[in-house]
């Protein structure tokens, strides 16, 4: 590409002094981001140690969390499982959504109206998730509770819709913190997925058009294989987000440490960023290290997903480069 | 004598599908009917959003609710006492602390990327990505591992900490874009009349650059300014108004509002309401703000090119 070219013989002259300061003070700059994220995982570590010590491997699997002056047993599996059961749950409920409305901004919508579409999913995107928690527990959960009683009357002889026997309330259910999560992560896969969408060579579109294909074909063959990978992407970034959750999951649902492995509509699960918020407030020093080692856990998984994420999204958007 | 071409080329008109009446065959009316459903839930889930908060919200507000602060008010106290003007200004401060150290290194960050031949630029690009996904919670976490290591006391200060590895990222992020968007020719030119990068890059670009950066600003304190985990782990709340951030409680609107909906009682959550619509307007000032100076941008940038 020229403009690299451009770029590679601007470096290669001798720089001044004041351009050796400029480009020192961005280069710190910018090094200092691997500082802070090195810094971020030493200061977790050291936190999170003495907890990992004492409880071995079984932190990340077992179920028990007993703290009490003489002895602490702290474990998260159901924590951790909640987590990715929510997460997994809203990105099922949000990437539908998501392609659709991206689908409808870039392919349907006349220029203005996908103006205004674009803004307000990004405005969705800015809200506070404190405040998505209000809306989540005092006016959704109402409303989703009627879905979740209808699901479990005429589907509730599927294992996944069933509930234990004497629970009549279907609310604080992973069904409902699995909403609230895809209604958070609906804005970020259809950002990933309308920009990629908006950037489709539309000549490939023309072409199938002209062949005989119909929309459906075009979107089943032509959209859907090309800008799958960049979905995929965006997927990921929506799983990382939806794993490091807090105060929206918070308020929506009963935390719990017997594991709920799969009935969404019982009134019981785990969000490993909510279980610290819920302990922080009593916490003693063991306890602390122990919600240290819970957040070092979240850190990780988020860091791989994102990784990973962003390696897949920049690899589909190579415009962006 | 007469022009053999039509006036209109209708084929040329306009590249877009929308333009092609692809209306054969079900399929194609369930992919628009399906698409149109699905996203017609999305943009009800926002809209419930913003009415819930605007018409329960309507009705805690109040001039006092506004600049009052929390003093003497418990969580059942009627609503024409006490407000939210006490968070409001810790959430600012706050924020504007965060924002000290947040814009400059996001903007040099941008200037790296963008200026620089370093080989490192797309590693740089992956880790502050990466950094834009880091959990608030876990954020507020680092910060506190750092007051428990220095043994200090919670305080505004720390707050502000917790808030800028959330903000760093996305004013870095922006600012990219907005430094991308500045035609290489106005840069070749200042290079090209002898002036240092530095200088053609304070003089020259960063002035064309201008909204673009100050969008990048407003949107990274949109980012921030309703983060609540990261404040509750890191500082102390406060009913009354305190502007040192080294020292002693603040209260910030995220907070507030966490606390009075944990309180449960009617009028607490009336309050909670209340906070949420102030909290709201800001990011919708913010946030709009920052939309109009892009489009006014892009509009000058078509309008050059004429």
């Amino acid at each position: 590409m020229p403009k690299d070219a451009v770029r590679r013989k601007l470096g290669s002259g001798v720089l001044n002094r004041g351009d050796r300061l400029f480009f020192g003070i961005t280069s710190a700059a910018s090094y200092f981001a691997f500082i802070l994220v090195a810094l971020i995982l030493v200061f977790l570590v050291a936190q999170a140690l003495p907890a990992l010590k004492e409880q071995g491997l079984a932190f990340i699997y077992g179920s028990t969390w007993e703290v009490t002056p003489e002895k602490a047993v702290m474990q998260i599996g159901p924590m951790l499982y909640g987590s990715v059961l929510i997460a997994l749950l809203g990105v099922l409920l949000a990437t539908p959504m998501a392609i659709a409305t991206a689908y409808l901004i870039v392919f349907i919508l006349p220029k203005n109206a996908a103006k205004l579409a674009t803004n307000l999913i990004d405005l969705l995107a800015a809200l506070p998730s404190v405040i998505i928690g209000l809306w989540g527990v005092l006016v959704f959960t109402p409303i989703a509770q009627g879905w979740a009683d209808f699901l479990h009357k005429y589907l509730g002889w599927i294992p996944l819709f069933s509930t234990e026997k004497g629970t009549t309330s279907l609310n604080s259910s992973p069904f409902i913190a699995g909403w609230i999560v895809a209604v958070m992560i609906v804005p970020i896969i259809t950002s990933v997925t309308r920009e990629i969408f908006s950037q489709f060579d539309r000549e490939l579109i023309s072409g199938a058009l002209a062949l005989g294909a119909t929309r459906w074909t075009v979107f089943r063959r032509v959209i859907l294989p090309t800008s799958s990978g960049g979905i995929t992407g965006g997927v990921l970034l929506g799983l990382g987000r939806a794993i490091g959750e807090t105060v929206a999951i918070y308020y929506v649902l009963q935390l719990s440490m017997k594991i709920n492995l799969f009935q969404i509509l019982e009134p019981r699960g785990g969000a490993i960023a909510s279980w610290i918020l819920s302990r922080f407030g009593e916490a003693n020093e063991v306890e602390f290290h122990g919600l240290m080692a819970a957040g070092l856990v979240i850190f990780i998984t988020t860091l791989v997903i994102n990784l990973i994420a962003n390696l897949i999204v920049n690899k589909a958007q190579p415009w962006r480069k | 004598m007469t022009d053999p071409r039509p006036a209109k080329q209708p084929w040329n008109k306009s590249s877009k599908v929308a333009s092609f009446k692809g209306g054969r065959g079900f399929a194609d009316a369930i992919l628009i009917v399906v698409s149109l459903l699905l996203s017609a839930v999305v943009f009800a889930l926002l809209l419930s959003v913003l009415w819930s908060v605007i018409s329960a919200g309507a009705g805690a507000l109040s001039p006092q609710f506004i600049y009052q602060n929390n003093r003497y008010i418990s969580t059942t106290t009627s609503l024409e006492y006490g407000g939210v003007g006490h968070a409001i200004l810790g959430t600012l401060w706050l924020v504007l602390l965060a924002t000290a150290a947040a814009l400059p290194l996001g903007l040099a960050i941008a200037v790296y990327l963008t200026q620089s031949q370093s080989k490192l630029r797309n590693l740089v690009r992956s880790i502050t990505q990466a950094l834009a996904g880091l959990p608030s919670v876990v954020s507020g976490l680092f910060v506190l591992s750092i007051i428990s290591f220095l043994g200090a006391q919670k305080s505004g200060i720390f707050g502000a900490m917790a808030l800028f590895p959330l903000m760093l990222p996305t004013v870095a992020r922006v600012a990219e874009e907005a430094l991308r968007l500045v035609p290489t020719d106005l840069r070749l030119a200042a290079l090209g009349l002898g002036a240092p990068n530095y200088r053609a890059f304070f003089q020259v670009i960063l002035p064309a650059a201008k909204s673009g950066v100050i969008t990048a600003l407003l949107l990274g304190l949109a980012r921030v300014v309703g983060e609540t985990a990261p404040l509750i782990l890191t500082i102390q709340a406060n009913n009354g108004t305190n502007l040192n951030p080294f020292d002693g409680g603040v209260a910030t609107l995220p907070t507030y509002i966490y606390g009075f909906i944990s309180a449960g009682y009617a009028s607490s959550i009336t309050r909670a309401w209340g906070a949420s619509l102030v909290l709201l307007v800001l990011v919708g000032i913010l946030f709009i703000t920052a939309r109009l100076l892009t489009s006014d941008k892009k509009r000058k940038k078509s309008k050059g090119t004429k």
